[in-house]
């Protein structure tokens, strides 16, 4: 990806206007995290194709409107997410507020999360620590995920959950209903070709929504991930996919999760 | 959002290009918390330019109201997820809109008919001409898009009004698929930058 990043963007034109296979997609969204400028620019083109959408306006037939007000009606909304939100209020008070509950040792659940909490907080450490010092322009979306991780840890309702990988190595996962969001991370996990990788997927009655492409594992520890776009009764699912990623799972998990509610 | 919801709905007559300059955002902010109002609101401010752009792409007219749709739907889901740091509530809704149009085009039209699409391509452009005359937002696109070069005038219709990716756009075009890539970008620079967007 170092190599390409320049490559990828001149993708942002065709990334844009939806002109990209969804390899080419997947690639340039891990290219945008770590890529200010191309942010900027998916936003100011962004707006520009907005403006050829708008001028293709054409009235629907005057029904639809009920029609669609009606559906929404059927409809349960999504809860906003939080972590963007949060950002600016996480100067650590949440941390030393969490690890202070879980001294104090009043709920044993407190401090099953916290000791949850450090051992992540080490591994993200190592990770961030690793990738840090290699790769320029990494901190802002490092920071992000690392600002979105101790929001998780830190939330009053948050709750570990383990799960075996039929494959191989275990998942656990530390989620926070109120945040809406998760924590996730694997050990021991199966060694895929270079061709091949785990990718992450929020199962729902109405399908399968990607959430992303777990990293490679570094000391048999793959993620953390954050994932903070839960709604209720969803699932989390891992599967085996080409390393560029699909758009819709192509085989079977190796482990689901149910996130309850 | 009590001024919003109106009966009488049809949303006739309305340039889409108002759309950022009213305060979409805000009314965004209210359908998030489940507002009906604030959605009518949405519904009439964004459908037309929705129903406009999915019609495009996909040609068939009952297959786009109901993608149409689909999209507002989603807009109602989804609101709390808008972040305005990302851009305007008209372009969220647009990307939503032209993704899943394309979506359906390449779930649903497989290589023979694609091959009979690519015959009528051009059609693309041509529409956009005549949609260009009805209102003056619609001119100054059309402005603007005279002011790209060719090649980038075609990639980027190509792409955006005919749904291709940037390998079938090289391909119909005959040129390197690295150039339809810079010239899609460039194009849509250009446009940016002649539409005042920021």
């Amino acid at each position: 990806m170092r190599a390409r990043g320049a490559g990828l963007h001149t993708l942002v034109g065709a990334y844009v206007m939806d002109a990209v296979s969804d390899a080419d997609r997947a690639s340039f969204e891990r290219h945008l995290l770590t890529c200010e400028q191309c942010r900027t620019d998916v936003r100011g083109l962004r707006e520009a194709a907005a403006r050829l959408a708008e001028a293709a306006a054409v009235s629907p037939r005057p029904e639809l409107r009920e029609q669609t007000m009606q559906a929404a009606a059927r409809t349960r909304q999504q809860p906003p997410l939080v972590v963007s939100q949060k950002r600016q209020f996480l100067a650590g008070r949440q941390w030393r507020h969490a690890s202070r509950s879980a001294r104090a040792g009043a709920r044993p659940w407190l401090a099953r999360v916290a000791l949850t909490a450090v051992v992540l907080l080490a591994i993200t450490a190592t990770v961030f620590g690793l990738h840090l010092s290699s790769m320029q322009g990494r901190l802002s979306a490092a920071e992000q995920r690392d600002t979105a991780i101790a929001t998780v840890l830190g939330a009053h309702d948050a709750t570990t959950l383990t799960a075996k990988v039929t494959t191989g190595g275990r998942a656990t996962v530390v989620m926070s209903h109120g945040e809406g969001a998760l924590v996730f991370i694997a050990s021991g996990l199966t060694r895929l070709p270079a061709a091949q990788a785990y990718e992450l997927w929020l199962m729902s009655p109405t399908g399968a929504t990607p959430v992303g492409m777990l990293p490679p594992a570094r000391r048999g520890m793959s993620g953390p991930m954050v994932v903070n776009s839960l709604s209720t009764g969803e699932k989390l699912a891992m599967t085996v996919e080409p390393a560029t990623g699909a758009r819709q799972p192509t085989s079977a998990p190796v482990v689901l999760v149910a996130l309850g509610s | 959002m009590a001024g919003g919801d109106r009966s009488d709905g049809t949303p006739q007559g309305r340039p889409a290009g108002e759309l950022r300059r009213d305060g979409l955002e805000l009314v965004l902010a209210e359908v998030a918390k489940g507002d009906h109002a604030a959605f009518r609101l949405v519904y009439d401010k964004a459908a037309p330019a929705v129903l406009g752009i999915v019609r495009r792409v996909l040609r068939d007219p009952a297959q786009s109201e109901e993608v149409m749709q689909e999209v507002l739907l989603e807009i109602w889901r989804t609101a709390a997820r808008f972040d305005p740091s990302t851009g305007s509530a008209a372009a969220w809704i647009m990307t939503v809109a032209h993704r899943r149009a394309v979506d359906r085009v390449r779930s649903e039209q497989r290589a023979s008919e694609r091959e009979l699409r690519a015959a009528t391509a051009s059609i693309a452009y041509d529409e956009v001409s005549d949609a260009a005359l009805t209102s003056l937002e619609h001119q100054r696109v059309r402005h603007c898009l005279d002011g790209l070069t060719d090649l980038q005038r075609e990639s980027v219709t190509l792409a955006y009004y005919g749904g291709y990716s940037y390998r079938e756009v090289a391909q119909l075009l005959g040129v390197a698929v690295g150039t339809v890539k810079t010239r899609m970008r460039d194009g849509l620079i250009r446009l940016r930058d002649c539409l005042g967007v920021e």
